[in-house]
């Protein structure tokens, strides 16, 4: 009875790509954004397993929707191929940054992510000829048409991409490596391991992967602005998300984003203003009662059961 | 410029020796840092002397805000994500205050300082207080969420249209010969030396103070010669919130306030503690300084204002690198 998980994960994945079919566009669309979220969550999980904490998920996310939105506009590059060259410069700009940062250890590199967010914004709003400025740029139109279930489809696609990912690093003997390195570097590097490569190697990895989705929401959306494109919500919601589901598991920030992402859209037509603050009193309880998030609890009760 | 090589005056006169003594003395490392700011601050008066009147103004501000998170770093422990947001709060209840009341901004000093106090005793009570122990991430995470739930109540309360109180006195200014400058920036420079003063004065003559400073130094120490370090850790985290309150009031006279005005105060004050050097009060003077005239420095340039925000946050990146660099040579 080994096969039941695969044919679950194979029934889930289908009702999630039949999902455009039986519901409507406001369904649709909320779907596509809790995914954004959850591929966000999971990314910034990644590295998480690795130890070390990065305030800087909308500095990437807003290079990615950078990078696509002016390849598309200046040089009228295909809108999937510009979505892959978004990764590809926030995968590069984090390699080049994580070779001089990741020397950093837990509250500094945290800081320091933070900063380099704040430093792309900064640059964006000034460069007025590249990047259009604080108005930033608005591309002619959005992908698809902005026909709501092809952009799910292309979020979902995004999404099962990083599960993928996230699955892979857990399968393999990087999951060995990343969690030596966070209980106790002495050991890893006693053990063989090389731990800047790895670090490195996942911090790429996941910026890339911020990059394509903050690519796809631009295209999306079709505009791009320093405040919007790099806005604060990149980096809190996927932490929240995270931390509500459960640390260093493929299915905690799965769970947490569809929790937090249903819960959080709800109260997004109750209160325009502050809804937000759900997610910073989630951050806040969960740290305090339940630190292992929804999944981890829901495992020790089994295993406390059996 | 040693004493061997000033043997070769003979001594002739005194005074030189003296002079040489003092100029030698002046580039012992201990005064690198002053030395330098004093000579660029002069340079600076000379060029451009708008750019020193507002660096200092900017610079007290700084160091101001900075002082009370410097000490919940030093002694306490704990980075306050939510410093700047709390500032804000304070902002916001002096806002509410004035227009309510009628009276002068400067007099919500004393209320929201209280009002401030307590709400740093409640959030030290039910959140921080279970926190020591716990993995830095945990707690720069608990922060950061602390820092959400006080924007996002201001968001909720207040809405995040700015609000701003005139106030005729703080538009003050003086004239010397033909270069006019606004005075009321100065009571900034006040505020941080009185509270740097005051804070001084604390830890160093009052038996409580001493305590902290104790308990900063070595918890364990300080449990094991009698000193309640709850107690200590609940009394710095609210003092340090309620001298953020006060400064609120002086921040409202001359800015206007919206719900996320307090995040770059929180980073900026982290920047000037990392620059310091964990719960270094001193260093945070001179710290702010260096950040308040280079600030003011590149935003003299005509079009490159812009760039003013980029320069605390690669100050930020090179300090804590630099430190990292010496942590892995020693």
């Amino acid at each position: 009875m080994k096969n039941w998980r695969y044919i679950i994960y194979t029934f889930i994945t289908a009702i999630a790509i039949l999902f455009p079919f039986y519901t409507g566009t406001y369904l649709q669309h909320t779907a596509s954004t809790i995914l954004i979220y959850l591929s966000l969550a999971l990314s910034w999980d990644m590295l998480l397993r690795a130890g070390q904490i990065s305030f800087g998920i909308a500095g990437f996310f807003g290079i990615g929707g950078y990078a696509a939105a002016l390849t598309h506009l200046r040089w009228g590059i295909d809108p999937f191929l510009s979505i892959i060259l978004g990764g590809l410069a926030a995968f590069f700009i984090a390699f080049l940054l994580g070779l001089v940062v990741l020397h950093l250890r837990g509250l500094y590199f945290a800081i320091v992510t933070l900063a380099i967010a704040e430093i792309f914004r900064v640059i964006v709003r000034n460069l007025h000829s590249l990047t259009g400025g604080p108005e930033g740029s608005v591309l002619p139109s959005a992908i698809f048409n902005g026909d709501p279930s092809k952009v799910y489809w292309l979020v979902l696609t995004l999404a099962i991409i990083t599960i993928i990912v996230s699955e892979v690093f857990q399968r393999t003997r990087i999951h060995f490596a990343t969690t030596t390195i966070r209980n106790d570097e002495l050991v890893a590097k006693s053990s063989g391991i090389n731990i800047f490569k790895y670090l490195v190697f996942i911090f790429a990895i996941t910026s890339a992967l911020q990059g394509m989705i903050g690519a796809s929401y631009t295209h999306q959306y079709a505009f791009v602005t320093p405040e919007e494109t790099f806005h604060i919500h990149f980096t809190l919601l996927p932490i929240a998300m995270c931390l509500l589901g459960g640390m260093y598991t493929t299915i905690g920030p799965v769970v947490g984003a569809l929790v937090l992402g249903t819960i959080a859209d709800y109260l997004k037509l109750q209160l325009p203003y502050g809804h937000l603050l759900v997610y910073g009193i989630v951050i806040v309880v969960v740290i305090l009662f339940v630190p292992k998030g929804i999944v981890g609890t829901i495992k020790e009760q089994l295993e406390r059961r059996k | 410029m040693d004493n061997q090589r000033c043997g070769s005056f003979e001594y002739s006169t005194p005074l030189v020796y003296l002079g040489l003594k003092l100029i030698s003395k002046l580039f012992h490392k201990k005064y690198q840092i002053a030395v330098t700011l004093v000579i660029g601050g002069v340079l600076l008066a000379l060029w451009k002397p708008f750019v020193l009147i507002e660096g200092l103004q900017v610079a007290g501000l700084y160091a101001a805000i900075a002082l009370p998170m410097a000490l919940i770093l030093g002694i306490v422990g704990i980075i306050n994500l939510a410093h700047g947001d709390f500032m804000m709060l304070g902002a916001y209840l002096a806002y509410r205050f004035t227009v309510y009341t009628g009276a002068d901004p400067l007099v919500a000093i004393f209320p929201v300082s209280l009002g401030l106090f307590l709400i740093g005793m409640a959030t030290y009570r039910g959140t921080i207080k279970y926190m020591h122990g716990a993995p830095e991430l945990i707690q720069l995470l608990l922060t950061f969420g602390i820092a959400i739930i006080l924007q996002q109540l201001a968001n909720l309360l207040w809405t995040s249209h700015p609000v701003s109180i005139h106030v005729g006195y703080a538009s003050a200014s003086a004239t010397i010969g033909s270069f006019t400058f606004g005075t009321y920036g100065f009571v900034y420079v006040a505020a941080a030396i009185l509270v740097f003063i005051g804070l001084f004065l604390f830890l160093r003559r009052t038996r409580i103070g001493q305590a902290a400073l104790a308990t900063g130094q070595n918890p364990i120490g300080a449990k094991l010669v009698g000193i309640n370090i709850d107690r200590i850790y609940l009394l710095i985290f609210s003092i340090s919130i309620a001298l953020v309150g006060a400064m609120s009031v002086l921040f409202l006279t001359r800015h206007s306030i919206f719900p996320h005005v307090g995040g770059i105060f929180t980073l900026k004050s982290f920047c000037l503690a990392a620059m310091a050097g964990l719960g270094n009060l001193t260093g945070i003077l001179w710290a702010s300084l260096i950040l308040g005239l280079a600030e003011s420095f590149v935003k003299s340039f005509m079009g490159y204002a812009g760039w003013a925000d980029i320069i605390f946050f690669l100050l930020i990146i090179v300090v804590i690198m630099v430190g990292s660099y010496r942590r892995r040579v020693t």
